[in-house]
């Protein structure tokens, strides 16, 4: 683990200009240019919010906030993944050709992602504002919830963006994987309330989806904070932070290991 | 193994690089795909190929070397191996602290980005500061010598700016060992005069050493101290270029 810290000192200059260069490309290649950043997201949650307030009549408070605090979650989480599984093969050119320790890759990457979920973020308080769900203290807890949020997708795109490697069809399971946990995660609905009283296996369900996933818990403590004003459990975000930590030290000594062969198989 | 211990002998310059019992396999079939895993109970075979096999060398510091060999005998991979690309199978590649680049056919460039975008992150990876690379920016651009295309994605050049604006880097931001893989011979003609030249004034400054892989007999000539044959991962023979050239041609010529 020294080494990964030594690395990241070394290389995170790297990591930045490569993220700022990538998004700069982004925007010079589209016609809408970054106007697509947030128009992206704010259509999803029109569309969502059509889905389920009108077609599904369900009439949650705030709905729109509601959805785009969950949808700004989950993208972030979810380009974090499915961006990692090819991320090697897709920096074919630079992989090759000088060495470099492969998260940084997923560093520079995860940067591009953050940037990205900050937009976002800043639209969320401009849609509160709008929406006019008051504004507390416990808004700041939305910090550490995004930290949390990070580490863990770090953990696991570090350890998928190995397999990626090798396993040339991990982006079809992945993508399985991802639409599976959409749906389970809560975005367009309440987990808790939904499922509170539905049983399975003699577990209580919505005990089981809200904390065991961890994105499913992620977006519940953000709307917990952001839009009740109340505080998150603790207990679970400390719990998924430290497992994020250990996936990261798996991810990261895998890569270590294994990363010199890694130009010999793409 | 005899002739290398002559040279070393004759002089007793610093090393810069120690090859010691290098090995590198290549295993063909290491990709496999979960779908045809399921279909194919069968374990799919592993043909290992061996590239490097067992070459132990020591590159003293300031001489060019030159590596010659036919296609596959493990030329590129030597010099991926030195560059830190991929780890040796078994034995050691020692660089006492040196800084490396690798230049070889379509360097590490993202076609999304712009040259001077490229220029600043090919300069970061091979670890030089900021400020270092914009002092040497002006350098670089006026030696690629591709007019504005340097403002542009680096998808919309040619394959020989491609190679110039990569030469260009890598011969203007100097790392202490350069590699070059086999690019001597493209560009215009006017820019192979060019990167011919400044070849020649990196042989000059003395603590750089560089190591060439090319099939082209005069360059290997005028440039080496001496030349490196490789075959079937072998070393074949080391020594003068002149005459190690001369065996070698033979060699391809009788086959």
């Amino acid at each position: 683990m020294i080494r990964f810290f030594i690395n990241i000192k070394k290389y995170y200059k790297y990591a930045l200009y490569q993220a700022k260069a990538e998004l700069k490309a982004e925007v010079a290649n589209s016609y809408l240019n970054w106007i697509w950043w947030i128009l992206d997201p704010l259509f999803f949650m029109i569309i969502y919010s059509f889905v389920v307030q009108v077609v599904f009549g369900n009439s949650q408070k705030y709905f729109p906030v509601f959805v785009f605090t969950a949808l700004t979650c989950w993208d972030f989480f979810n380009r974090m993944i499915s961006g990692s599984v090819k991320l090697v093969v897709n920096n074919r050119t630079v992989v090759t050709k000088v060495y470099i320790p492969k998260y940084i890759l997923l560093l520079s990457k995860s940067f591009t992602y953050l940037f990205k979920y900050f937009i976002s973020f800043v639209l969320l308080l401009i849609l509160m504002l709008f929406f006019k769900v008051p504004f507390t203290w416990s808004m700041l807890w939305a910090i550490p919830i995004t930290f949390v949020l990070y580490v863990v997708s770090f953990g696991i795109a570090s350890i998928l963006m190995h397999f990626g490697v090798y396993v040339d069809d991990l982006a079809n399971v992945t993508n399985i994987v991802l639409r599976f946990l959409f749906y389970l995660s809560g975005i367009f609905y309440d987990i808790k309330s939904r499922l509170e009283s539905k049983k399975f296996c003699g577990l209580n369900l919505s005990y089981v989806l809200l904390r065991y996933n961890p994105i499913a818990n992620i977006i519940y403590e953000m709307r917990v904070t952001l839009l009740d004003g109340g505080t998150p459990s603790i207990k679970w975000l400390v719990a998924w932070f430290i497992m994020g930590i250990i996936l990261t030290i798996i991810g990261v000594n895998t890569i270590h290991e294994y990363e010199n062969s890694y130009a010999k198989v793409i | 193994m005899i002739l290398k211990k002559k040279y070393l002998n004759k002089k007793d310059n610093k090393i810069a690089i120690t090859i010691k019992n290098l090995t590198i396999t290549y295993k063909t079939i290491k990709k496999f795909s979960i779908k045809k895993n399921l279909l194919r109970f069968k374990k799919s075979k592993l043909d290992t190929f061996t590239a490097i096999d067992d070459v132990s060398y020591d590159v003293e510091a300031g001489k060019i070397i030159g590596i010659i060999g036919k296609n596959g005998s493990g030329k590129s991979t030597l010099l991926r191996a030195i560059a830190g690309i991929f780890s040796p199978d078994s034995g050691i590649i020692d660089l006492h602290d040196n800084t490396v680049s690798l230049l070889s056919i379509g360097v590490g460039f993202q076609r999304k980005l712009t040259g001077i975008e490229n220029i600043y992150l090919n300069g970061l990876l091979l670890g030089f500061t900021e400020s270092e690379i914009k002092e040497k920016m002006n350098d670089i651009i006026e030696f690629a010598d591709i007019g504005d295309f340097i403002y542009k994605p680096v998808q919309t050049y040619s394959s020989g700016m491609y190679s110039k604006l990569a030469f260009a880097i890598t011969s203007i931001l100097e790392t202490d060992i350069i590699l070059i893989d086999e690019v001597l011979s493209v560009g215009d003609a006017e820019f192979q005069k060019k990167s011919y030249d400044r070849m020649k004034e990196l042989i000059t400054a003395e603590h750089r050493t560089v190591l060439i892989v090319s099939h082209n007999a005069s360059t290997i000539k005028e440039l080496c101290d001496e030349v490196i044959w490789l075959h079937d991962g072998k070393i074949k023979e080391i020594g003068e270029p002149g005459a190690v050239m001369d065996n070698y041609l033979k060699f391809m010529g009788r086959k």
